[in-house]
């Protein structure tokens, strides 16, 4: 609902990243000074036109750290060089002038690298350090000091505020016709769509527009509250009816009277609980628990969910006449990746929404920034991205998002990131390696259904991951 | 399968204990979900648990129970043998390891009891200083159970002895404790004076750590009574002595650098404090790490982000606390975190905030940890609820508060407690003449 797309525009000059005279500020941290392992890089430093000073240990490179900006960390790690390199991350949030992180370990392994790197740090180097991998580290983060401002598109007007929907890619568009063809009725609706593409958003407005407008809308969060709670949450309860019931509670249903109730993530209920619901809907009246009397409501359900139901539904996990009773009117809402320059339209959107909270006029953002947040994969949508422009605007202090800006974690594909081999192609074991990380972190470290994933069997999972290091 | 639903399956028994605690320390927050809608909303009880990766676990566990068993039963053994050999100062020592090894592993009632029986044999003793010893480790413990006044006694007791045996450390060591109890309890004129004479004893041995200890103390004094400016001078002074020590004192020196980022934080410098607290969490960091310091001064840089509405930043902060709460098993910790973020959210007016501190009261009941902290909660989640809607549950959670901290003797809470309790009435009850 915003006019089209207009891509960015290129408006030099690029702002410079470094020192003016054109040196890198590096804090080495750790290891000895002048000796030991990073012997040499005193030496190193005139000729590679690095500004280097030298912390003993983390206190002392914390209050260096927060004196001044810095470009870039070399961090010596230790024996317990995970722990460690998360300290790391974790410290250099949010510190001034954005470094970048270099570790540095005696046998760094490749389960090692990997973590690094899926933390976004810019390298990480075996000791002691050789010159040409520092050569190449330090012109990745010079690298940085040519990017150039694009402005945002216009804001469109309309859409203000924290619930607006932004977007006109083709996807969108079919989204839009859906809802305007459902608000003016009293169909329940059911969302479906992946975690952060906005489907709150989506319900807010079918309420806005519909006949239950002036009513209430009420959201409910199923997946957030305590199972042994979500009964009484929805449909209320009467004083003593359980341990913690310190007095009588008025439902959802009931506070949602004449106007909306929204189910979100519906599927993480039990299925006692979806026939209660199920009663519900086709009853239009509810009982508190611990109450006998029962009592009529009238709202509008929508519900939403990011699972597939279907699944569910074979898998006996949901009941199929509750879909259907849910599903009146579906509406399928595209992940962030599939809505093309919608990306430009709510980073803009974002950015004027946080701008506007921290106090900052931000008119653009780098062409690095730009094709960055474009290769990323945004598993969490427009949630994700929402969260990524905040923390960017906290962290900008002029008027343009830059790299630098931007997370870790999408800093790690930044271009001209090393490669493992010398033909640039990662070796067999390197990509077995990188595909086990990734299936772990798909299944939260989990290995039996890591395992399960890859076809191999749980010992030969746990000999791999021993293998590698992860 | 969820954490809270693997919860429902174990009883709450003493000996499962280890397992709960393994439970809560194995659960792994579902990637998938963390995007969702329910993600900010996530707690330990919204984890995941794998019943393989539990049962691979729980070799390593019941080997550490075993052991911690066997020290246990090994020094009730050499107090038995001390004993036979009439070496009664060498059993106490042996039953005070008990209890040290009891409080290193957050067994708190355990180790309190280990004393009691400690101090029983101390008392029969000519020799003074085991009972001495003992008493300060009985008020040590009854100070972090919350029962403040019983840890008064103790101290108290153990500094008359300390003084007619001229034991001097035994002396500051008493008054600091007899200063901290008061602290606890808001007696902030009692607190001074026994800071003060622990102050001046420790200046006469010119001990570099209590000195530093006692400074930091008198620090976080002035700064709860609003002298800003001296409290400021007492850091400064406690930092310098740890400064001597080496960095011998590393934990040390983070407590302070954490009460200095709280005094930045109340000067209004949010730059000063953000930079204490991160070199805080370095000092912890340095040699010994220790989590549940970590997530304390996590805690407070969370507060100050939120205080200076970088809400993004305070949750991540946040977060992050959690995840070492959990993973190093600082169930208490994990009951503050959760505390906190149904405080902030109950700020941001987001009624589903809620379900923190019903998971904070979940935890309490789970672990029956000391009863202030469910207090503390309780008194949270009233004033949440005046915020959030709901004046019944308010007024009953804030009478719950009340209840627990009168047991305690803890009157400063009782009375804030009572105000929120009073301010609710005021809310619920028509005005006078009103209609």
């Amino acid at each position: 609902m915003t006019r089209p797309t207009q891509q960015p525009t290129t408006s030099p000059p690029p702002r410079p990243r470094s020192a003016p005279s054109g040196g890198l500020r590096v804090l080495a941290v750790g290891g000895e000074s002048g000796a030991g392992p990073l012997q040499g890089l005193r030496q190193w430093a005139a000729d590679l036109a690095v500004e280097l000073e030298w912390a003993a240990d983390l206190p002392r490179a914390t209050r260096l750290l927060a004196g001044g900006q810095w470009d870039l960390v070399l961090a010596v790690l230790g024996d317990r060089s995970d722990e460690e390199l998360a300290w790391w991350v974790d410290a250099l949030r949010g510190a001034a002038g954005a470094p970048r992180l270099i570790a540095l370990a005696d046998r760094p392994s490749m389960g090692m690298a990997l973590r690094a790197e899926k933390l976004g740090v810019l390298d990480v180097l075996a000791l002691p350090l050789k010159r040409e991998a520092l050569t190449s580290a330090l012109a990745r983060v010079r690298s940085a000091a040519t990017e150039v401002a694009l402005p945002f598109p216009p804001g469109d007007t309309e859409v203000q505020g924290h619930y607006a929907l932004v977007g006109q890619s083709p996807a969108m568009l079919e989204v839009y016709k859906l809802m305007a063809r459902v608000a003016h009725s009293t169909a329940t609706v059911l969302i479906l769509g992946e975690s952060g593409t906005g489907k709150e958003v989506v319900a807010r407005t079918i309420h806005q527009h519909g006949p239950a407008s002036t009513g209430p809308f009420v959201a409910v969060n199923c997946a957030a509250i305590p199972e042994n709670l979500l009964e009484s949450e929805l449909f209320g309860h009467e004083k003593g009816a359980f341990t913690g019931a310190v007095a009588r509670k008025i439902g959802r249903f009931e506070q949602a009277g004449g106007g909306t109730l929204f189910l979100d993530e519906i599927a993480d209920m039990s299925l006692s609980l979806q026939a209660k619901i199920l009663r519900a809907v086709q009853e239009r009246e509810i009982e508190r628990v611990g109450g006998g009397e029962s009592i009529p409501v009238s709202v509008r359900l929508i519900a939403a969910t990011n699972r597939n139901l279907q699944d569910a539904i074979a898998q006996g996990r949901f009941r199929e006449d509750l879909y259907y009773r849910l599903a009146v009117v579906t509406i399928q809402l595209p992940r962030l990746v599939d809505r093309g320059d919608d990306l430009v339209l709510l980073i803009g959107y974002f950015a004027r929404q946080f701008g506007e909270r921290y106090a900052k006029r931000i008119d653009g953002l780098s062409d690095r920034a730009l094709e960055l947040l474009r290769k990323h994969q945004w598993v969490g949508n427009v949630r994700e991205l929402r969260n990524v422009i905040e923390r960017a605007t906290i962290v900008v202090s002029d008027g343009t998002l830059r790299s630098e800006h931007l997370p870790d974690e999408l800093r790690a594909h930044e271009p001209g990131a090393p490669e493992r081999s010398t033909s640039g192609l990662p070796t067999l074991a390197e990509a077995e390696a990188r595909h086990i990380a990734r299936v772990l972190s798909h299944t939260g470290g989990q290995i039996g259904a890591a395992a399960d994933i890859l076809g191999i069997h749980r010992n030969t999972l746990t000999r791999k991951m021993k293998e590698y290091g992860l | 399968m969820r954490v809270e639903q693997a919860l429902r399956l174990l009883p709450n028994l003493e000996a499962l204990t280890p397992l709960r605690g393994l439970l809560l320390s194995s659960a792994r927050p579902d990637e998938r979900v963390q995007w969702g809608s329910g993600g900010p909303y996530l707690t330990v009880g919204k984890r995941d648990v794998e019943p393989g990766e539990l049962a691979r676990s729980m070799g390593a566990v019941l080997t550490f129970v075993a052991e911690h068993i066997a020290a246990l039963y090994g020094a009730y053994v050499e107090a038995l043998e001390r004993q036979e050999r009439n070496d009664a100062p060498g059993a106490v020592a042996a039953l005070l390891g008990a209890g040290r090894l009891e409080e290193k592993v957050g067994r708190l009632s355990q180790a309190h009891a280990w004393y009691e029986v400690a101090l029983a044999l101390a008392e029969t003793l000519q020799d003074r200083r085991p009972e001495v010893e003992t008493l300060l480790a009985l008020g040590h413990v009854c100070l972090a159970l919350g029962q403040y006044a019983e840890g008064a006694r103790h101290y108290q007791r153990g500094l008359v002895l300390s003084e007619a045996e001229f034991n001097q450390s035994g002396a500051v060591d008493a008054s600091v404790g007899l200063g901290n109890a008061a602290f606890e309890r808001a007696e902030w004129p009692g607190a001074r004076a026994w800071y003060s004479r622990a102050l001046r004893l420790a200046e006469s041995g010119n001990d570099r750590l209590r000195l530093g200890l006692i400074e930091h103390r008198v620090g976080v004094l002035d700064r709860r009574q609003g002298d800003l400016a001296a409290a400021g001078e007492h850091l400064r002074r406690a930092r310098e002595c740890f400064e001597t020590l080496n960095g011998e004192a590393a934990l040390e020196m983070a407590r302070v650098l954490d009460a200095q980022g709280e005094l930045d934080g109340a000067l209004g410098r949010p730059g000063p404090a953000a930079g204490a607290f991160r070199e805080a969490l370095a000092w912890v960091r340095r040699d010994q790490h220790d989590p549940g310091l970590d997530v304390a001064i996590r805690l407070h840089l969370a507060e100050l982000l939120f205080d200076t509405g970088r809400w993004l930043e305070a949750e991540e902060e946040m977060r992050r606390a959690e995840q070492l709460a959990i993973t190093s098993n600082q169930m208490r910790g994990l009951v503050r975190i959760y505390t906190l973020l149904g405080t902030l959210r109950g700020r941001q007016g987001d009624e589903t905030g809620f379900v923190f501190f019903e998971q904070a009261i979940a935890l309490c009941r789970a672990l029956e940890g000391p009863p202030i902290d469910e207090a503390r909660v309780y008194h949270a989640y009233g004033l949440f609820r005046q915020v959030c809607g709901g004046p019944d549950e308010a007024r009953a959670y804030l009478e719950r508060a009340a209840e627990i901290l009168r047991t305690l003797g803890v009157d400063e809470e009782v009375e804030r407690v009572t105000a929120a309790l009073r301010n609710s009435h005021d809310v619920n009850t028509p005005a006078a003449g009103a209609g």
